[in-house]
């Protein structure tokens, strides 16, 4: 399925950084061993970091759900009157839906005089 | 049909406050009853709607055994207790349901819920006017309440009180200035009130409408009608005459592409619609 696909992406990424994270504690543990001094990372390590973290992005964007259009119109666009003038805290029952149910029984009004 | 594009749909009509109470009831029979228990928590919103829409279409047999579940699993909700009262309602017990929702009021007085089923009540026995005071007074504690603005609007408008409908439609303007529909609304209240002024401001709020959304054919119907009769009226300054002249033309021209696209090229239909509209016209010109 295309959502675990991109489930996975996100974890590889994820664990790719904290890989990098990791590779970045022990070179810095083994520069102080040696006793040399800090410079920069070695290219590796931040390259890894960046592309995973580039990785983590694509698959978040993914799982994150769909995107809502950022003009304020465009969700109204599609809707209708109809909907938007039924009012449920408003419902009222008396009207001809009630005849169209298979357990009504019509009123028998006596027709007296006319 | 599976039951989860069942709930899918259910929830789907509850998000937009779609009414097909029967189809709802229908699924809710077929599919979704047998599957119950895996909705989750969902089960319970899904029985409240299936309630009011098994009231709505007098099916009293679905409706009392949702009310049951619903009413074992939260004894002393206030929200079942509003499904009691439209029970009586659908049992047109208009009085005892008067007496349960005032109970209810004065057990929780700050719960809006409760005060608005009052209204509708009064509303279902035909009290319009009663209607509309009481929702007034509503409207005075709780001023934000949109829905509420708006069926104040519909009970005005049932009253023929053009002038307070629209103050009402305003007032959900303001609330919601991007909405097309309430634009649309207004112009339509304006245009039946009829008059220069009147028209003039249905013109505007008509354009509002199209312009907010360009696939709303009624306010461009509207725009042509509402610019025609400006047009006509002989309060009208010339200069003004003009500018009205063109947009109706304007509005006129693209119904017609716009049915020219629905149809292709059908030149015959086209051209009765033509016909039509030039009847249209003649018809608002001569009122």
């Amino acid at each position: 399925m295309a959502s675990s696909y991109y489930r996975a992406i996100t974890f590889l990424g994820l664990f790719s950084l904290l890989h990098a994270a990791y590779s970045a504690a022990q070179h810095r543990s083994y520069l102080r061993i040696t006793g040399q001094e800090f410079t920069s990372l070695p290219s590796d390590i931040i390259i890894q970091g960046i592309i995973s973290l580039f990785l983590t992005m694509y698959g978040v964007i993914h799982i994150a759900g769909e995107f809502k259009e950022i003009r304020a119109t465009v969700e109204l666009e599609s809707r209708t009157w109809e909907t938007q003038k039924n009012l449920p805290s408003f419902y009222i029952f008396n009207h001809r839906g009630k005849a169209l149910s298979p357990t009504y029984m019509p009123e028998y009004r006596s027709n007296g005089s006319s | 049909m599976h039951w989860s594009e069942a709930r899918d749909i259910i929830r789907k009509w509850r998000e937009e406050n779609a009414r097909n109470s029967i189809e709802l009831v229908e699924l809710w029979e077929d599919i979704l009853k047998p599957k119950a228990y895996k909705l989750g928590d969902e089960h319970y919103l899904v029985l409240e709607q299936v309630c009011t829409a098994a009231f709505d279409c007098n099916r009293l047999d679905v409706a009392t055994d949702c009310l049951q579940v619903l009413s074992s699993k939260f004894p002393g909700s206030v929200r079942i207790a509003l499904l009691q009262v439209l029970h009586l309602e659908a049992l047109e017990r208009y009085d005892d349901a008067l007496n349960l929702v005032d109970s209810i009021i004065k057990r929780d007085e700050t719960n809006a819920a409760p005060r608005k089923r009052r209204v509708a009540i009064l509303k279902a026995q035909g009290k319009t006017v009663e209607a509309i005071k009481d929702l007034s007074e509503y409207l005075k504690v709780f001023m934000v309440d949109q829905e509420a603005w708006q069926e104040l609007c519909e009970l005005y408008l049932c009253e023929q009180e053009y002038g307070k409908a629209a103050f009402c439609m305003e007032e959900l303007l303001l609330h919601n200035p991007h909405n097309h529909l309430y634009h649309q609304r207004l112009a339509e209240i304006k245009y039946t009130q009829g008059g220069f002024e009147n028209m003039d401001i249905a013109r505007l709020y008509f354009c509002q409408s199209y312009k907010l959304n360009p696939k709303n054919i009624r306010s461009l119907y509207g725009i042509f009608l509402s610019s025609a009769n400006v047009a006509a009226s002989q309060k009208c300054t010339s200069s003004k005459k003009k500018e009205a002249n063109q947009l109706s033309v304007w509005a006129l021209k693209q119904i017609n592409e716009r049915y020219r696209d629905a149809r292709g090229k059908n030149d015959e239909a086209l051209d009765s619609l033509e016909n039509n509209l030039g009847l249209l016209h003649l018809n608002s010109t001569t009122s």
